[in-house]
């Protein structure tokens, strides 16, 4: 257990370490931070002091070197844009889209894992056929649309929900949450189930042909012949050995509901990550972009980390095939 | 104890449906081991699955009645069939490496099994299992509840399998090709096991097999099957040393038996093989590789008739009456 995950910890420094690295490239050989950073009459003397505040004299390796102790020191740089540390704006709008990401999943687990079930347990009756003819639907048609027919629905011809923004507020201090005032649950609600829409029914599928598959094996044939009750045999016996892919992939979605929800949130006018990364294209804003980078790798590897982490406690062969 | 009168079953195609079991009959007395025997696709193990309704689709028991202990089974509704399966008759399935649960451990799976049919706690149903596992002969018990099927060996996970079928008290044990997926040396130390449980508790078995020598150790009576249809039954002496079918002949001539002088000693083959579901020929499905048929086996389908105890369908059986 212990090699095993310290060998999944060191792959994931490994990676993130490998990212940063390119990140660091496009800071370096993209645009002219002198030019930008400095004003058109600064003396040599300045332009000296910022060389070697930012280290612009020192061999590249030297200077990776120092790119990497100041990010662990949460000295990420500062944005060519609105002159602010980067660390401050990604710090001001995670909070937006995680939360974004958090209900989403959440609505991805409580409607696609039980639906998943249903399906796959009777892939024959009439229930389970519409849900997978609609589901074709959530697969194919893109987050924006879905988002722009919500909002025509809901916002303006019903009136119920708002179309755009996070809704009041609370500062923990540490953390801004939507999730503690009535507006805020209310705005999150139309972009959460529009980024949803593809997990859900990716979810419901992938559940569904898993268990159609396992359902055939010869263990729940034996399950059976000992007369278990079949919730016990299905959401017990037959869906822990469809967790793995199940797991991996709901991570790997969480992954994108965070790193690129750009769209998403462009048309909800959501403040979060996705909207910061917009502007800082439009402004060319490499710092920020380059950070954004490295923060978008962290996320998947952290991510993927634990979904891996979890997998011995799902299926224990996974340590044998390891060690 | 089972009592199995003309069980049918079909396998529906577009068009017509395919007699997988043409009318089976056998019956099994208390404290009796009976072998089915006959060659793979012969309906050995399709008879032990619609025995507790457990065909594969889209096989389907078209006719039949079945009787445990005085009382119809084969119009049970779901609930009442589920609390027959491993209470009343336990099944132990062929391959022990596929009809454990591969990521539940063994106590987990024999505790849930007793406590879906007798009314204990979980802890009483913890040290009943203990006790199971010390009887089918696993060394250390308590820790052998917490592994899992991977870290036992084939014959270890065989017996882990038969204290599945057996820990909720069945008055019938039906074992389909308890041994033919294991190592030979193992294969006799599972045959003792199965012979010592049956001799504590005695249970009555169907013991399907396609090894005549394991009949001949095992079994009290025999039924003999070929091609969805039974042959003969006769005690394991009478079939052995008098067999009536010209097909049970065969079946002994063609098994090698044992023994220093026997080198050279010719195998008999049946000539031709047993054909295959739905190219079942008219008449006596054994007519075409058998040296006595007449007109009267090509054009009518001999019944199974009882003479002095023996049962057996030939119109021309070895050494007893004509039909």
């Amino acid at each position: 257990m212990l090699s095993y995950v310290s060998s999944r910890v060191l792959q994931t420094v490994a990676v993130l370490l490998v990212i940063s690295f390119i990140a660091f490239l496009l800071v370096q050989n993209l645009g002219d931070p002198l030019a930008i950073l400095l004003p058109p009459d600064a003396t040599l003397a300045q332009r000296d002091a910022l060389v070697r505040a930012l280290h612009l004299n020192q061999p590249i390796v030297a200077r990776f070197f120092s790119f990497v102790v100041d990010m662990l020191h949460g000295n990420f740089g500062i944005s060519y844009r609105t002159q602010e540390p980067v660390a401050k704006l990604i710090a001001e709008r995670f909070p937006a889209t995680a939360e974004l990401a958090f209900v989403s999943l959440l609505i991805t687990i409580v409607i696609g894992i039980p639906a998943g079930v249903y399906c796959g347990v009777r892939p024959r009756s009439w229930m389970a056929r519409a849900i997978m003819f609609t589901s074709i639907a959530g697969v194919t048609l893109p987050n924006f649309v879905v988002g722009v027919v919500l909002i025509a629905v809901f916002s303006v011809r019903l009136g119920w929900l708002p179309s755009f923004g996070r809704g009041a507020t609370v500062n923990l201090g540490f953390w801004t949450t939507g999730l503690l005032t009535r507006s805020g649950w209310e705005s999150i609600i139309l972009p959460a189930i529009a980024l949803s829409t593809f997990q859900v029914t990716f979810v419901i599928r992938l559940l569904r042909t898993q268990l159609m598959e396992v359902g055939r094996s010869e263990h729940i044939r034996f399950a059976r012949a000992r007369g278990l009750p079949d919730r016990r045999i299905w959401y017990v016996y037959a869906i822990k050995n469809t967790l793995l892919p199940v797991i991996t992939i709901m991570g790997l979605q969480l992954g994108n509901i965070i790193a690129f929800s750009v769209v998403t949130e462009n048309v909800f006018a959501w403040p979060g990550l996705g909207t910061l990364f917009l502007q800082s294209i439009q402004a060319a804003d490499i710092p920020v972009i380059a950070v954004y980078l490295i923060f978008v790798g962290a996320v998947f590897m952290v991510i993927n980390l634990a979904v891996e982490l979890s997998y011995p406690l799902i299926d224990p062969r996974i340590l044998k095939r390891t060690s | 104890m089972l009592d199995v009168r003309g069980l049918t079953v079909t396998l529906p195609t577009e068009t017509v449906g395919i007699t997988a079991l043409d009318g089976i009959s056998f019956d099994v007395k208390p404290g009796e081991v009976l072998g089915i025997v006959g060659e793979s696709g012969a309906g050995k193990s399709i008879a032990g699955a619609a025995i507790i309704d457990l065909l594969v689709p889209p096989l389907k028991r078209t006719a039949g009645a079945i009787t445990l202990a005085g009382e119809r089974i084969d119009h049970l509704d779901a609930q009442a069939m589920r609390k027959v399966r491993g209470r009343r008759i336990g099944y132990v399935f062929q391959d022990p490496m596929t009809s454990l649960n591969p990521v539940l451990t063994v106590g987990r799976q024999l505790i849930d099994t007793m406590r879906a049919h007798l009314d204990i706690t979980r802890g009483m149903a913890r040290r009943k299992a203990a006790e199971w596992l010390d009887r089918v002969g696993l060394p250390n018990p308590r820790e052998t509840l917490a592994r899992y099927p991977h870290e036992l060996s084939g014959g270890m996970r065989q017996r882990v399998v038969i204290a599945l079928a057996l820990c909720a008290d069945p008055v019938l044990l039906i074992a389909d090709e308890p041994t033919t997926a294991l190592d030979v040396s193992v294969q006799a130390h599972i045959l003792q096991l199965l012979r010592d449980l049956h001799e504590e508790s005695g249970i009555s078995m169907i013991l399907i097999t396609h090894d005549l020598g394991v009949v001949s150790k095992m079994a009290d009576r025999v039924a003999v099957f070929y091609a969805g249809r039974v042959a003969e039954i006769s005690t394991v002496t009478e079939l052995f040393e008098d067999p009536r079918h010209p097909y049970a002949e065969g079946l002994l001539q063609a098994t090698p038996r044992p023994s220093l002088t026997g080198r050279g000693h010719v195998i008999q083959q049946i000539p031709g093989v047993m054909p295959a579901l739905g190219k079942i020929p008219g008449g006596c499905a054994f007519h075409p590789r058998c040296s006595r048929a007449s007109e009267a086996c090509r054009t009518r389908v001999p019944e199974l008739r009882e003479e002095g105890g023996r049962s057996y369908s030939c119109f021309h059986p070895i050494g007893g009456k004509a039909q």
